[in-house]
């Protein structure tokens, strides 16, 4: 079954130890404080749950909490 | 003139208790926390159970932690972390230093832990061996390295002063008390949380002890006839060190004095103990106190309940002592929180110096009766003390010893 965007806002949450409803789409994921580590923590889990691979160099252009959000659902949704 | 050192904070979590007063109110009455514990603790997709005494904190809580930090604080860490933060956060509290100038860069964290995040690395290896997968959590070094637990605390107050983690087993964190002494002393800082942690009850941890035949299948019976062995508690202990003119001058209330740190290293054998090197750390810590040896004290045995331990450092202490033991007061605490391992030297400081205090020596419980090899003026039940020293020691695998001296405020 496909995730829904709010799954890995979720996972995001979780793994980057943030209250979901702080993760605001147009929040850079800097001024969120996730750090890359916590990004590879997301990585990790979402590959885990998904079977799916995500490469550094997919989310190496994402800014903000939604477009990182956006390619992993991307990723996911082709699988 | 020499810079005094004492406490003005304590804070601890085991299987006994989730605050120090909690820990008292249940050792006093001899009240224990061993029990017979499964493992490995919440996963049913492991083959392989195990079950045994032991003394665990079922669930930590984290009211005191989420009260003073956002939910990020401690969320995703391992246990060792958890309880550390949990301990310090109690300490730093009761010290009322909570957004002191001091925590900035006169402070030190210094802290003891036998050994690492042992759940975290433990679910790492799972992967690797048992279910054949290339990959491990990014977050495995960070959250199992050993020195962890002061990194986070240093984080959560920031704290930007000497921290680290050191390590000398069961010992462990008496060492960290003792050289935290010495920086305040040197005048290195004002103030160091000082304590240790230790959370060793996982399944890899629990096998890779038990086949030392160390452990207890029944209980831990520290210097009683029939004692079997070691019970493994978990959870950490944590004491704000603090000196003297420092807390004075701040109007904080002064709990107990930290007098005089012995250690000493028997270079003999990796599990055996030494007579000789446990007597010199007594020595060392009564010579570093200006303590006469025959001053009646409270000692906090390390007591672990194994057949070689107790008769060693009974031996030892009839050694030291001579005839002036029998005015002293023997305590074992392990009997009843379990050995905490690297947490064990600053938990039994603590209660120690709570039993100063009170004027009352916990009870040593699960004992059967006396073992001629452990002739000691044991507390086998609650005794009115009049003590005005704490002698607490620790004496690890591979011959680290430490020994505490605390007197009352």
């Amino acid at each position: 079954m496909l995730p829904t965007r709010q799954t890995i806002i979720a996972i995001i949450a979780d793994e980057a130890r943030i209250e979901a409803d702080k993760l605001e789409p147009e929040a850079t994921l800097d001024s969120l404080g996730i750090a890359s580590l916590d990004v590879m923590s997301v990585l990790f889990v979402i590959e885990e749950k998904f079977d799916v691979i995500i490469q550094q160099e997919d989310i190496a252009a994402t800014d903000t909490l939604g477009q990182f959000v956006d390619v992993i659902f991307a990723k996911v949704a082709a699988i | 003139m020499k810079r005094r050192v004492v406490v003005t904070g304590l804070g601890c979590v085991s299987g006994l208790g989730q605050d120090a007063d909690e820990t008292w109110r249940r050792i006093a009455v001899g009240d224990g926390a061993i029990r017979e514990l499964t493992l490995p603790r919440g996963d049913d997709t492991i083959a392989l159970t195990v079950r045994g005494p032991a003394a665990p904190i079922d669930c930590l809580h984290t009211g005191r932690i989420e009260a003073r930090f956002a939910t990020r604080a401690i969320g995703k860490l391992d246990p060792l972390a958890r309880f550390a933060i949990a301990a310090a956060t109690e300490a730093v509290e009761q010290a009322k230093l909570f957004g002191s100038p001091v925590l900035d860069e006169r402070t030190s964290i210094l802290l003891g832990c036998g050994s690492g995040g042992n759940a975290t690395f433990e679910i790492g290896y799972r992967r690797l061996f048992e279910h054949g997968i290339g990959k491990a959590h990014p977050q495995t070094i960070p959250n199992g390295m050993i020195s962890a637990p002061a990194s986070q605390i240093a984080m959560l107050l920031g704290i930007h002063g000497p921290a680290m983690v050191l390590s000398s087993a069961c010992a462990s964190s008496a060492h960290a008390i003792g050289e935290a002494m010495h920086m305040i002393r040197a005048g290195r800082v004002d103030v160091s949380i000082a304590g240790g942690a230790e959370a060793c009850l996982t399944l890899g941890s629990w096998m890779a002890w038990h086949s030392l035949g160390a452990m207890a299948t029944d209980t831990c019976r520290p210097f009683s006839i029939d004692r079997q062995g070691l019970v493994l508690g978990e959870g950490a202990a944590m004491l704000v060190l603090e000196e003297r003119e420092h807390a004075v001058a701040r109007g904080a209330a002064i709990l107990a004095e930290l007098i005089g740190y012995g250690s000493s290293s028997d270079a003999r054998h990796i599990t055996t103990p030494d007579r000789a090197g446990i007597e010199r750390a007594i020595r060392a810590a009564h010579a570093d106190a200006e303590l006469p040896l025959d001053a009646p004290i409270l000692i906090s045995s390390h007591g672990t309940g194994t057949r070689l331990n107790d008769a060693t450092e009974a031996a030892a202490l009839q050694a030291v002592y001579g005839p002036a033991l029998a005015a002293n007061t023997v305590i074992a605490t392990k009997s009843a929180h379990g050995h905490l391992i690297g947490a064990s030297g600053a938990l039994e400081f603590l209660i120690g110096l709570i039993a100063l205090q009170k004027g009352l020596a916990p009870p040593i419980i699960n004992h059967l009766a006396t073992d001629p090899a452990c002739a000691l003026p044991l507390a086998l039940s609650a005794q009115a003390i009049d003590h005005k020293h704490l002698v607490s020691n620790s004496f690890a695998f591979g011959g680290l010893n430490a020994v505490l001296i605390g007197r009352v405020a």
